[in-house]
């Protein structure tokens, strides 16, 4: 196998691909990178237990400056090979494997000679064979993620928590995420879709893709039984998803409320950091609230003893309900306030030991954030 | 198919040899046991071959009375239980009425017993009596067991080497009579003296005839007592340390035993003050009321189950701690074992050392003899003394020519040259107890740390630093030696050992609660210990027949790790019955005092110097980091006037 090709190409597949490439894992070989090259041009394979990802390049594009000389196959030591390619010296490079996997990699007068693997070990990625795709709008997807994924949990005793649950039914997709101590939830319609599907992605996973969407892209999903397959042009990613049921979420979202506050999201959160610099991680997390409602009287507070503490007047553009004191992990709020960005929201208490919601206060339906309150002694 | 019958009586007993006599040692174990149950006050073992030639058991207490000799070797036939109720509270160390039968069943046995009067002389081979004689009328007990496993070819083919197989034999030995030291013991192996105890009732002494006087001068007694347990016992000293627990002894009601949740207790007094790896030399009796006791677990008598063991294990963990709590636990720089080997130790630094105390072992033979031997098996116990100092040319014993061992056979042994020369030596000194001498000596070395307690820590002067690591200091009493990082760690983690467990009430609501599924018994326990659990903020409601629902937490639980914090929290309720936040956090309190310390191999100017040996002698426990490794070491004026020969030690002329 023998081509050239544009150095600044290559590096950008490369760069995709590199994702799903770790150096640790049980089998050596996927801490390689593997490249076929055909008639066509390039497909660059990386892959680790999550997701795979894999690239094309085309000689028919005549940007990348690809020729293949011969095709075939071979699997390179990732983490050299792209530290080499990002530092050869001129606009094209050439890659030629010779015997034993042998690769030699030369750009100008420039010249590396690495040790390759064979690429028949390389695992194969899995098939998807089902045909029902499902076209998203990729500025919308990755919305859905950012909004999402910030309630994903870590906590390895319950995987089941560490993805985001998607539903997709009567042209709706719900995507849900929950640690048990917060929950978000984004609804979107999907036009034309009379599929209806329910599988869970793993939230390391959902940030990578995220990552890889680029502005007013569209892409498309294939799901089968544990993998999910993401087409973006030339990319395709695949990811497992989980196993087993998600516990049913959609009791937990209270629909009524005793106390309610509206907000710019910014405004709140700047106020909820100042709040929080005292809180101590190692210790009690906490802030609170007091609302007083009638005398119009709504203020943050933080507590920690052995440094100090905080107390701020807030400013809510508008307040309605019971007095109520609650109190909470600024941490969630501060999650849950940046994926709202520049909107206008509604806070909703119905007690000081119940759960709270933020929701935007345009197209209320459609995205929730909750929050488990703390209870204090 | 063929017909069920009872299988002949010597066929069952071998059967349960199989459980009871696993090795020579399990022998051993029996009839010493026996004979301490027969009250004697003094027990000879003497073994060939690592037992598997001969082992001959020599008691002096109330022997058999002549009817009953025969049945002894019946299996089930015991003269001390009688009745149901007996077996729940045993106060002797046999009940089972199966080891001599076991013992005779496979191996040749020769047993010569009288309660006074005319003695039975029976021979035993495979079970069968062979011969039956009248012997003579010393009260007390001899039996011989010879040719074990002879008809058990498999079980022979099992033994360990003769090394290990005797180092059971003596592992045996010791516990019993640490357990017993109002008996005295000797211990003969090829006719090579491995033990003997004075039978004075003093453990210090049996110690020091096992481990040596080494060993012992760094080993501090504890005692306590709760309505129930009355222990007691001696502990090393942490810088006195072995890389196996063996070394741990438990005797429970005179019994060795076996048992995780004591040695862990012993362990857990220790609090950080052990290296990681490393296990104390420790010994403990314990007196119980035989009904808390069961030892009818397994054949060997070995593993008990006690009622209140939870309560005992705190009793021994508290009662260990505070001894250790009180003492001055710098390590002497030159009379360190593990760790700090100073390398200027050269030959005659040693002998320095040896003189101070070899005068002790001029006294006592058997041991100087056992360590004279380098050939000699080398005893699980002894080994790691016998290699770390060099008593085993210990000079004064040399000069004194004292016989090596002298056993007596037979008469015509009493005319040894060596018993008389043997004797002149003892002569004068018979009234004075071989170890009161020593005593006395460690009595001026404990008196000496007790004046170091009132002011547990020295006031140190600060002198210097060298490599960036290492902080000298002065003190009224010579030099010391801090290493920097560990003293911070140390200072450090006192402070976070606290802070960490001083964590909100405040519990953070689950939006899906967490179920913990448990076994029926793990569910009663923790039905019993839920007040313990709602005390550190774990509140389990029961939900269905062993699971509990969890719909809060402590704030303070690290994100992601709430199931396990949980888990891990209701796991060590379980285990040790109480909890603090606190200790519960202590690994979390290591991580963060090592990580905010000083490094090795960073200056630190006299003003910093100062201030973190201020700090140190605040500390609770300023001898070592949270590791176990030292923060300081100790140079005495003596060490350093020795070190460069502006005093000669008393002794110095004597040897070399
Ligand atoms: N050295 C001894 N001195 C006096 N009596 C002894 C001695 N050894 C054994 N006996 C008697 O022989 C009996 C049988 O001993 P054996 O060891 O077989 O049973 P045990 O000690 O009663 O119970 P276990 O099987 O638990 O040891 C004892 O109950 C005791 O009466
Ligand atoms: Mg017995």
């Amino acid at each position: 196998m023998k081509f050239s090709i544009k150095r600044t190409a290559f590096v950008n597949s490369l760069n995709i691909v590199s994702r799903a490439i770790s150096s640790k894992t049980t089998i050596p070989i996927l801490t390689g990178l593997k490249i076929v090259a055909t008639k066509d041009g390039l497909i660059l394979t990386g892959s680790n237990a999550d997701i795979s990802i894999e690239t094309r390049i085309k000689a028919s594009n005549a940007d990348n400056k690809l020729a293949i000389a011969s095709t075939g196959s071979i699997v390179l030591p990732a983490r050299f090979f792209s530290s080499i390619v990002k530092k050869l010296p001129q606009d094209t490079m050439t890659l030629d494997v010779t015997d034993n996997f042998q690769t030699r990699i030369t750009s100008g007068s420039s010249s590396f000679d690495i040790n390759g693997l064979d690429p028949t070990n390389y695992p194969h990625l899995p098939e998807i064979d089902s045909d029902d795709s499902i076209t998203l709008s990729g500025d919308i997807f990755k919305e859905i993620i950012q909004q999402t994924v910030i309630a994903v949990s870590d906590q390895e005793s319950r995987p089941i928590l560490n993805g985001v649950h998607f539903v997709l039914s009567d042209n709706q997709l719900v995507a849900v995420a929950t640690d048990s101590h917060r929950l978000s939830q984004r609804k979107v319609k999907i036009d034309d879709s009379d599929k209806s599907f329910d599988f869970i992605i793993p939230g390391d996973s959902l940030v990578e893709l995220s990552r890889m969407i680029k502005e007013h892209q569209d892409i498309q999903m294939r799901i089968s039984e544990n993998q999910v397959l993401f087409t973006l042009d030339e990319t395709s990613f695949y990811s497992r998803l989980l196993e087993g049921n998600y516990p049913d979420t959609s009791r937990l979202i209270p629909t009524t409320s005793s106390t309610t506050l509206q907000f710019e999201a910014p405004v709140l959160l700047s106020a909820i950091e100042r709040a929080s610099l005292l809180s101590h991680e190692s210790r009690n997390n906490v802030v609170k609230f007091t609302l007083k409602p009638s005398q119009k009287i709504a203020t943050i507070s933080g507590n920690s003893p052995d440094v100090g503490k905080v107390e701020e007047n807030l400013q809510p553009d508008s307040m309605d309900g019971e007095d109520l004191t609650i109190s909470y992990n600024p941490d969630y709020m501060k999650d849950a306030l940046r994926s709202f960005g520049k909107t206008m929201i509604n806070i909703s208490f119905t007690s000081p030991l119940r759960p709270f919601t933020l929701v935007p206060t345009e197209e209320k339906e459609n995205f929730v954030q909750l929050i488990t309150p703390v209870r204090t002694f | 198919m063929p017909k069920i019958h009872a299988l002949s009586s010597v066929l069952a007993d071998q059967i349960a040899a199989g459980e009871v006599v696993e090795r020579p040692a399990s022998v051993v174990k029996e009839l010493v046991e026996n004979s301490i149950d027969a009250k004697s006050s003094e027990i000879d073992i003497t073994i060939q071959e690592s037992g598997l030639q001969s082992i001959q058991v020599i008691d002096n207490g109330i022997g058999i009375e002549h009817d009953d000799v025969k049945n002894a070797f019946k299996r089930h036939a015991t003269s001390k239980i009688t009745d149901r109720e007996d077996l729940f509270q045993v106060r002797s160390l046999g009940f089972r009425g199966e080891a001599l039968p076991s013992i005779a069943s496979v191996a040749d046995v020769d047993i010569k017993t009288s309660t006074g009067g005319e003695g039975t002389n029976l021979h035993i081979k495979g079970g069968k009596l062979t011969d039956e004689e009248p012997s003579e009328a010393r009260r007390g007990t001899d039996i011989t067991v010879k040719d074990l496993f002879f008809n058990t070819p498999a079980r022979l083919k099992y033994m360990k080497s003769p090394s290990t197989e005797l180092s059971k034999i003596t592992d045996i030995v010791y516990r019993l009579a640490i357990g017993h030291p109002k008996i005295s013991f000797s211990l003969i192996h090829n006719r090579r003296e491995l033990l003997r105890t004075s039978g004075r009732g003093d453990v210090q002494q049996v110690i020091g005839a096992i481990y040596g006087i080494q060993c012992v001068r760094k080993m501090i007694p504890f005692k306590g007592q709760n309505d129930d347990f009355k222990i007691s016992g001696y502990v090393s000293l942490p810088e006195l340390t072995r890389a196996s627990r063996n070394y741990i002894s438990v005797i429970l009601n005179g019994r060795a035993i076996n048992n995780q949740a004591i040695s862990q207790a012993i362990l857990h007094g220790y609090g950080s003050k052990l290296m990681v790896g490393r296990y104390p030399i420790a010994v403990i009796n314990i007196h119980a009321d035989p009904l808390l006791i069961d030892a009818n677990v397994h054949p060997t008598k070995q593993d008990v189950r006690i009622s209140k063991e939870t309560e005992l294990s705190n009793l021994i963990s508290d009662n260990i701690y505070q001894v250790l709590s009180k003492q001055n636990l710098i390590p002497d720089a030159l009379h360190r074992n593990h760790a700090v080997k100073p390398r200027y130790n050269n030959i005659s630094q040693l002998n320095m050392n040896l003189n101070q105390v070899s005068d002790h072992y001029s006294r006592k033979t058997s041991s100087s003899d056992y360590h004279n031997d380098s050939s000699s098996v080398q005893l699980n116990s002894d080994q790691a003394i016998a290699n770390d100092t060099n008593l085993k040319q210990s000079p004064i014993s040399e000069n004194y020519h004292l016989p090596k061992t002298v056993i007596i056979h037979s008469k015509s042994d009493l005319k040894q040259p060596d018993l008389n020369r043997f004797q002149s030596y003892f002569q004068n000194e018979h009234d004075v107890l071989p170890f009161d001498n020593e005593k006395s000596n460690q009595q001026n070395e404990l008196n000496h740390n007790h004046a170091n307690q009132s002011g547990r820590f020295p006031d140190l002067n600060y002198v210097g630093q060298i490599r960036n690591t290492y902080l000298i200091a002065e003190g009224s009493d010579g030099m010391y030696i801090l290493d920097q990082h560990a003293a911070q760690e140390r200072v450090n983690y006192e402070y976070y050992r606290q802070q960490i467990g001083q964590v909100s009430n405040d519990e953070q609501k689950l939006l899906v609660p967490i179920i913990l599924d448990y076994s029926a018994a793990d569910t009663f326990k923790i039905n019993d210990r839920m007040e313990i659990l709602n005390s550190v903020g774990i509140n389990l409601e029961p939900f269905g027949k062993n699971s509990f629902i969890v719909r809060q937490h402590p704030t303070w639980f690290a994100s992601g790790q709430e199931e396990d914090t949980i888990k891990e929290m209701i796991d060590w309720v379980l285990t040790r019955g109480k909890i603090s936040v606190a200790d519960f956090r202590a690994k979390t309190a290591i991580m963060m005092s090592c990580k905010r310390a000083i490094k090795a191999h960073q200056h630190l100017d006299s003003r910093q110097a100062r201030s973190l040996i201020q700090h140190l002698k605040t500390c609770e426990d300023p001898f070592n980091c949270p590791h176990g490794r030292p923060v300081l070491v100790h140079f005495t004026t003596n060490d350093l006037q020795r070190m460069f020969k502006r005093i000669q030690d008393p002794h110095h002329s004597n040897s070399y």
